[in-house]
C-alpha cells in the first residue's frame, strides 16, 4: 500500500512537471506567434536573455523566485534591453542586431556574474539559469484549496490567463499592426504602445518559463512553435491555436521523452519543438517540400504524357511509329496503354487522339501567333512553343486562332488540326 | 615559480593565448558587424554544444581539439541550415535565427545531460563550455588557441579587400565579376572557425559577445576600416585579459561573463568619449551650434538637432 501510495505520488510529480511545461509554453506560443508575425523574433531571443539580471536584483533585493517582484524585475529588464537597442540604433546608427548583440549579452554576463558573486545569498545556480530544472518544479508547492499545487505552475498559468486575456481584449488591434504596422499608426492604433505592450508579454512569457525551462530555451518556446504554425496554416487566431497546441504537445512528449532517456527535459522539450517545425517544414500542405515536390512531379508527368501523344500524333501525321526509349518515356506508355489512350502496337486511341490533337494545336498555334507578332526566325519558333502547348486552355486558342486570322498552317508549313 | 615572472608558466601561457583569442576575436568580428553577420555567429555559437558533446560521445577522448572539432562541425551545420531555412521555406530570417539557436542549443543540453546522467567520462567538466572557464586550460591548449587566432588574423589582413567590398555594396561587387557567394561562405566560415576557437574562454552562450561588443566599441572612433579592425583587436585583447584576470582572482566566476563586461565597459567608455561620434562630443557640437545661432541673431532652440557623424552602419 505504502508503495502503491509512493508510486501515485511520483506520478503525481511527473504529471504537475508537465503541466507547468504545457502551460510556459502555451504562454510563449501566444506571445511568440505575435513576435514572429511581426519580424521581432530576435527580441524575443534577446529579451530572454537579458531578463536574468532583473531577476536576480529582484531576488537579491528580497523577492522571492516566481513571485510577483521577479516578473517586475524581468518586465524592467526587458523594457530596458529594448529602450537601449533602440537607443544604439537611433542614436549613434548601429545596426539592430548589432546593438541588440550589444545590449543582450552585456546584459547577461552581467546577471550571470552577480549569481556567481551573490552565490551565497541567492538560491539560483548559473546552470540552472541556463536550461531550468523542470524535474525539480514539483517540490516548490504552494497549498491552494487542500491540494499541493507547484508555485511555478501556479505563476506559469497565472501568466498564460493574462497574456491570452490581453490579447483577446485588444486582438483586432493587434492583427492590424501585426501585418501593415504603418497603415495601423496611420489609422490612428497606438502601435508604439501595442509594440511595448508586446515586449512586456514577452518578459512575462520569459520568465514564467524560467524556472521550469531556463533562459535560452525560452527562446525555443517563443519562436519555433509559432513558426511551424506559420507553416500549417494562415489565419493569425489559427496560427496563435496551432501554435499553443504543438507548444503544449511539444512540453508533454520532450517531458516523456527526457524522463524515458534519463536526461533534461528542457533541452529535450525544445528538440521535440524542433522536430515538429522539421515536420511541419516537409509535409505543410501547399508550402511543404513534399507537397511542393509532388505537384511538381505531378506536372511534371503531365507534360511527359502529353509531349508522348504529341509525338504518336507527329509520327502518324508522317506516316511512322514514334519509339519508346527509355524508362520515364516506357513507363508514360504504360500508362498511356492502361488509361486507354493507345493501343497495346502504341497507335492513338480516339480518347488519346483527341487529347493529342488539341496539343498539337496549342503549340502550332501558338508558333503561327509567335511568327506573326514576335517576329522570331523560324527556328526560334519550335523551343517556347514545346513550353506551352502544356497550359493553353480552349478559349486562350479560340483567341490566338482569331488573332491571327484561322490559319490552316503553322509557319513550317503544317496543317494546325482542328479544335475536336 | 620559475623564470623571472611573478606568475606560472601555465599561466601566462593562457593569458597569452586569450589575448590572442580576443584579439582575433575583435579582428575577425569587425567583418561579422559590418556584414551583419553577428546573429547567425550566434547561432553557431549556440549549436557548438552539441558537437563537442557528440565529439566526446564518439570518440571518448576529452582532448581540446577533438571536443572543438566537434563544435566547429556542428557550427557549420547549423548555418547550412540556417541557409536552407531560408532557400526552401517561408519562414522569415528572423525566426530561422531564432530556431536554429533554440533547438540546437536544445540539443547540446539534451546530449550534456544525457551523458551526464549515464556517467560517460569526461562529460562532468563539460559544462565549462557553457559559460567559459580559462583555469581549465592547458599550456598546450592555449597555444593551439593562440595560433589559430593568428591564423585568423592573417587570413583577414589578405582577404581584407574583397570582405569590405562584399560588406559595403554586395550589389556592385557581383556586377564587377566577384565571387560575392564564395566570399560570403569563407566570411561566414571564418566566423564560425572563430566562435568556435572562443569557445573555451567565453562559452557557447557569450561568445558572440566577443565578436559584437569590441567591433562597436571600435566603430564609435573611427569611420575606416583598418583603423575599426585594429582599435577592435586592441579592445578584444584588452577585454579578454581582464577578464582571464578577474576570473582567476574570484573562486566560481566563469571568465565568460567577466571578458564580456570588460568588453562593454569598454564600449560604454567610446559610446560616451569618441570624438564626433559620441555623446559627449555631440553634446559639445550641439552646444557651439546653439551658440553660434543666437550670436547670429536667431532663436537657438531651433537650431538643427542633427550633429555630424550619425550615419553610416
Amino acid at each position: 500500500m505504502n508503495i502503491l501510495n509512493l508510486l501515485g505520488g511520483l506520478a503525481g510529480m511527473h504529471l504537475w512537471a508537465i503541466a507547468t511545461a504545457a502551460v510556459v509554453a502555451a504562454g510563449c506560443a501566444v506571445v511568440g506567434t505575435l513576435l514572429v508575425v511581426r519580424r521581432m523574433s530576435l527580441l524575443g531571443d534577446a529579451i530572454s536573455h537579458a531578463v536574468l539580471p532583473g531577476i536576480v536584483v529582484a531576488v537579491l533585493l528580497g523577492g522571492r523566485p516566481g513571485g510577483l517582484w521577479v516578473l517586475v524585475g524581468a518586465v524592467v529588464a526587458a523594457l530596458l534591453t529594448v529602450w537601449l537597442t533602440q537607443v544604439l540604433h537611433e542614436g549613434v546608427g548601429m545596426s539592430e542586431d548589432a546593438g541588440a548583440g550589444v545590449v543582450f549579452t552585456t546584459l547577461f554576463a552581467l546577471g550571470v556574474v552577480l549569481i556567481t558573486l551573490a552565490a551565497s545569498r541567492i538560491d539560483l545556480d548559473p546552470s540552472c539559469v541556463l536550461y531550468g530544472i523542470l524535474e525539480l518544479v514539483p517540490f516548490d508547492t504552494l497549498l491552494l484549496g487542500g491540494v499541493e499545487v507547484p508555485r511555478a505552475f501556479l505563476t506559469a498559468g497565472l501568466v498564460f490567463l493574462c497574456l491570452l486575456g490581453g490579447v483577446t481584449l485588444l486582438w483586432k488591434e493587434f492583427l492590424a499592426s501585426a501585418f501593415d504596422p504603418a497603415a495601423a499608426a496611420a489609422a490612428g492604433l497606438p502601435v508604439a504602445g501595442l509594440t511595448t505592450g508586446l515586449l512586456a508579454a514577452t518578459a512575462l512569457a520569459t520568465v514564467a518559463g524560467f524556472e521550469a525551462v531556463g533562459a535560452i530555451l525560452v527562446v525555443a518556446m517563443l519562436v519555433v512553435p509559432a513558426a511551424a504554425a506559420e507553416l500549417l496554416v494562415h489565419r493569425l487566431h489559427l496560427v496563435m491555436g496551432v501554435a499553443i497546441a504543438l507548444g503544449v504537445l511539444g512540453g508533454i512528449v520532450g517531458y516523456l521523452a527526457a524522463w524515458q532517456f534519463n536526461t533534461s527535459a528542457a533541452g529535450m522539450i525544445a528538440v521535440v519543438l524542433g522536430i515538429e517545425y522539421a515536420l511541419a517544414v516537409l509535409f505543410a500542405p501547399g508550402h511543404g517540400i513534399l507537397a511542393r515536390a509532388w505537384a511538381a512531379a505531378g506536372l511534371a508527368w503531365r507534360v511527359a504524357c502529353e509531349d508522348r501523344l504529341a509525338v504518336q500524333w507527329r509520327a502518324e501525321e508522317g506516316g511512322e511509329r514514334a519509339a519508346e526509349a527509355g524508362v520515364l518515356n516506357r513507363l508514360v506508355c504504360l500508362w498511356l496503354r492502361v488509361s486507354g489512350r493507345i493501343a497495346a502496337d502504341g497507335r492513338l486511341l480516339p480518347l488519346g487522339q483527341t487529347e493529342a490533337m488539341l496539343i498539337v494545336r496549342s503549340h502550332r498555334l501558338w508558333e503561327a501567333w509567335l511568327g506573326r507578332h514576335a517576329e522570331l526566325p523560324l527556328d526560334h519558333l519550335h523551343p517556347p512553343a514545346e513550353w506551352i502547348e502544356h497550359h493553353l486552355g480552349s478559349e486562350v486558342r479560340r483567341r490566338i486562332a482569331a488573332d491571327v486570322g484561322q490559319p490552316a498552317g503553322d509557319p513550317h508549313g503544317r496543317t494546325i488540326p482542328p479544335e475536336g | 615559480m620559475t623564470g623571472p615572472f611573478p606568475l606560472p608558466y601555465n599561466t601566462l601561457v593562457v593569458a597569452g593565448g586569450m589575448a590572442a583569442v580576443g584579439c582575433a576575436a575583435g579582428v575577425v568580428g569587425c567583418l561579422g558587424v559590418l556584414r551583419r553577420r553577428s546573429l547567425a555567429a550566434d547561432a553557431a555559437s549556440h549549436a557548438t554544444l552539441a558537437g563537442v558533446a557528440l565529439a566526446l560521445a564518439a570518440t571518448g577522448r576529452r582532448e581540446l581539439p577533438v571536443l572543438l572539432a566537434g563544435g566547429l562541425l556542428t557550427a557549420i551545420g547549423s548555418l547550412v541550415v540556417l541557409v536552407m531555412l531560408r532557400r526552401f521555406t517561408r519562414t522569415r530570417e528572423d525566426a530561422a535565427t531564432a530556431i536554429v539557436l533554440g533547438v540546437s542549443f536544445g540539443l547540446g543540453i539534451t546530449l550534456l545531460s544525457g551523458m551526464t546522467a549515464r556517467g560517460i567520462p569526461g562529460s562532468a567538466g563539460l559544462e565549462q563550455f557553457l559559460l567559459g572557464q580559462t583555469a581549465a586550460l592547458t599550456a598546450a591548449d592555449a597555444m593551439l588557441l593562440g595560433c589559430l587566432s593568428v591564423a585568423a588574423v592573417t587570413l583577414v589582413w589578405v582577404g581584407l579587400k574583397e570582405v569590405v567590398l562584399v560588406a559595403f555594396d554586395a550589389p556592385f561587387a557581383a556586377a564587377s565579376g566577384w565571387p560575392v557567394f564564395a566570399i560570403d561562405t569563407a566570411l561566414v566560415a571564418l566566423l564560425a572557425v572563430m566562435v568556435v576557437v572562443g569557445l573555451p574562454a567565453a562559452g557557447a552562450v557569450l561568445v558572440t559577445a566577443l565578436l559584437v561588443i569590441p567591433p562597436s566599441a571600435a566603430r564609435q572612433w573611427t569611420d575606416r576600416v583598418a583603423t575599426m579592425l585594429v582599435l577592435s583587436g586592441a579592445f578584444g585583447l584588452t577585454a579578454a585579459l581582464v577578464g582571464v584576470a578577474i576570473s582567476a582572482a574570484v573562486p566560481r566566476l566563469a571568465t565568460g561573463p567577466v571578458m564580456v563586461l570588460a568588453a562593454a565597459a569598454i564600449f560604454a567608455a567610446s559610446f560616451f568619449l569618441a570624438p564626433k561620434r559620441g555623446v559627449w562630443a555631440r553634446w559639445r557640437q550641439q552646444r557651439e551650434l546653439q551658440q553660434e545661432w543666437s550670436r547670429a541673431g536667431r532663436d537657438p532652440t531651433q537650431a538643427p538637432t542633427k550633429a555630424a557623424g550619425r550615419s553610416g552602419p
